[in-house]
């Protein structure tokens, strides 16, 4: 027999004013006849909670945006999530790194988009591209992470790429049926190749993505990414990139630096959401 | 002023295999722009869930043995709740029954949210082939166009009539009444959960159509073949003969048939066959 208990503290703030306030807690018993799930309270988490949350408030105080702060204390540690939108763009952060992360939304944001993304005529991008601020986390997410949570077969990558992505049954809330799911992704290169294109894409935020297990086909929405030529830095418009594993796996062709974290991975699948914290250096694709 | 929503539930849910039994009481508050919702302490609603358990094991068996080679179920999700709520001291209660099915053949996947349309959809998808274009001249299937209805809110043609379905009581505890739908504010609240705060939405919206007569000849779209986007359906196509992916853009609608199903999309919508 299983034991899971948990309790959550949100809060939603919209320019330094609480819109939002929710308390969720309860437990579930697992065994051979499934699962039996009920709202019941555990102090020690409700109170664990509570105080990530005044940490979670003291870090979001000076934020001039929508905010959702998230604490959450289960059985085995706590956790405490800062979700910032500005401009319709967002991240995903932590108390530690709110201030660092919000300064870096709100340069990506402060840009205005000028160039259409013609660019990326069908989800295939005509210019080489440049993944920043971790952002090739999310390609490797999709593309290794969720093909190992559907146990398909692993596929050639660089060999000077390593990605670390364990995976673990987690879940969202007491109500849900534990799945097998990525707890983070981090990438490391080793010697890789990296010249840097002087005509390039340089992409900064995701959107989201998925990956469509029947085709092996990764989709991810590019929320912010600047087209490089020479001297020149203009905003694109935001735009797809639709390949299958494969294609990726054959798309990168160097990398650079130390593994940067990427701020912000929620991602859902049944309908659970879960947080999972991801990292990868400066990474170059070209499609071809 | 505030007002306080309070509900309590069992809800027994068959996901791909595990059963699953949640009961659950909460209170949600609304004072002016402040929301606030968390558990409260009572006793349990309603049947045991062990009558529920049994009744949705029971379904999940029936649509298992539906499924027969070259199709295979990719996601079976059944659920079956019970709820009593409390507005402001107004109470109701009421039950819901859900359905959520993937089926798959080769690298496409239909998507069923209704026992009655399992037959149908199987047939077709394993006789499926290849993608083609949608034909010119095309019927949707209920369970498509229940799924169309909401994209279609604000966007109706001209010869289109949106109406709310009388029935049942809100988010707020306001009886559910007849009315056109044209524009906003929508006289009613969806509160599908006492964690989310209530917005107003059209509930159990129903399509009429001047032209009722259906040409039964034209080949039918029998099950959407991924999440609808604005007006553009990924279907299966069957003709009798073939079935066959294809994206349809909905420019234009010819007929709706007078006789419609419930399907649980958006605040909940009838589907009734459909000519394009």
């Amino acid at each position: 027999m299983i034991r899971f208990a948990i309790a959550t503290r949100d809060e939603l703030w919209l320019r330094g004013r609480r819109i939002e306030s929710r308390l969720s807690h309860g437990e579930a018993i697992e065994d051979e006849h499934g699962i039996i799930a009920s709202d019941a309270r555990d102090d020690a988490l409700v109170d664990a909670c509570a105080r990530e949350l005044e940490r979670l408030r003291d870090a979001a105080s000076s934020i001039d945006a929508r905010v959702r702060l998230v604490a959450e204390a289960r059985l085995d540690g706590t956790s405490a999530t800062i979700t910032i939108a500005l401009g319709g763009i967002s991240i995903v952060t932590t108390p530690e790194h709110a201030a660092q992360d919000y300064e870096m939304l709100r340069a990506v944001a402060k840009r205005r988009a000028d160039v259409p993304s013609a660019l990326v005529a069908g989800g295939t991008p005509a210019l080489p591209i440049v993944w920043r601020n971790g952002s090739a986390a999310l390609l490797l997410h999709e593309a290794i992470g969720h093909a190992a949570e559907h146990e398909h077969e692993p596929i050639a990558w660089p060999s000077w790429l390593d990605v670390d992505v364990p995976l673990a049954m987690r879940r969202a809330t007491f109500r849900d049926v534990p799945l097998r799911r990525m707890t983070h992704v981090v990438a490391r290169q080793h010697d890789a190749p990296f010249e840097l294109p002087p005509r390039r894409i340089e992409v900064l935020l995701i959107a989201g993505g998925a990956y469509e297990p029947l085709t092996h086909e990764v989709l991810l929405r590019v929320a912010a990414a600047d087209l490089i030529d020479g001297n020149e830095t203009r905003r694109l418009a935001p735009f797809d990139i639709r390949a299958t594993r494969e294609e990726i796996a054959r798309s990168l062709t160097g990398a650079e630096g130390e593994t940067i974290r990427y701020p912000g991975v929620v991602c859902s699948r049944e309908g659970q959401e879960l947080v999972v914290p991801s990292a990868a250096p400066v990474m170059i694709t070209v499609f071809r | 002023m505030t007002e306080t929503y309070r509900k309590r539930g069992t809800v027994v849910r068959w996901e791909n295999g595990t059963l699953v039994r949640v009961t659950e009481n909460g209170v949600a508050i609304e004072d002016g722009n402040f929301f606030s919702c968390e558990p409260e302490r009572r006793l349990p609603a309603g049947r045991s869930a062990d009558i529920l358990s049994a009744a949705v094991q029971q379904r999940a068996r029936t649509i298992i043995s539906m499924i027969e080679p070259p199709i295979t179920i990719e996601r079976l999700v059944l659920s079956h709740g019970i709820a009593e709520h409390d507005f402001n001291g107004r109470t109701w209660s009421d039950e819901a029954q859900r359905l959520h099915l993937s089926l798959i053949h080769k690298n496409i996947r239909a998507l069923v949210d209704s026992i009655d349309d399992i037959p149908r959809v199987a047939d077709a998808l394993a006789r499926c082939d290849g993608e083609r274009d949608a034909p010119a001249r095309l019927r949707l299937a209920p369970c498509v166009t229940a799924a169309l209805v909401p994209s279609l809110i604000g966007l109706a043609p001209p010869n289109i009539e949106l109406w709310q379905t009388a029935g049942g009581i809100d988010g707020k505890g306001n009886a559910i009444e007849a009315v056109r739908i044209e524009r906003e504010p929508w006289p009613n609240w969806y509160r599908p959960s006492y964690r989310v705060r209530p917005i107003r939405m059209p509930l159990d919206v129903r399509i009429r159509c001047e032209v009722i007569a259906i040409e039964r000849d034209r080949p039918l779209a029998v099950a959407l073949l991924a999440p609808i986007d604005g007006l553009t359906l990924r279907v299966l196509v069957d003709d009798g003969e073939r079935a066959w992916p294809a994206t349809v853009r909905v420019t234009r609608i010819d007929a709706v048939a007078d006789e419609a199903v419930w399907y649980p999309y958006g605040g909940g919508s009838f589907g009734a066959e459909m000519m394009l």
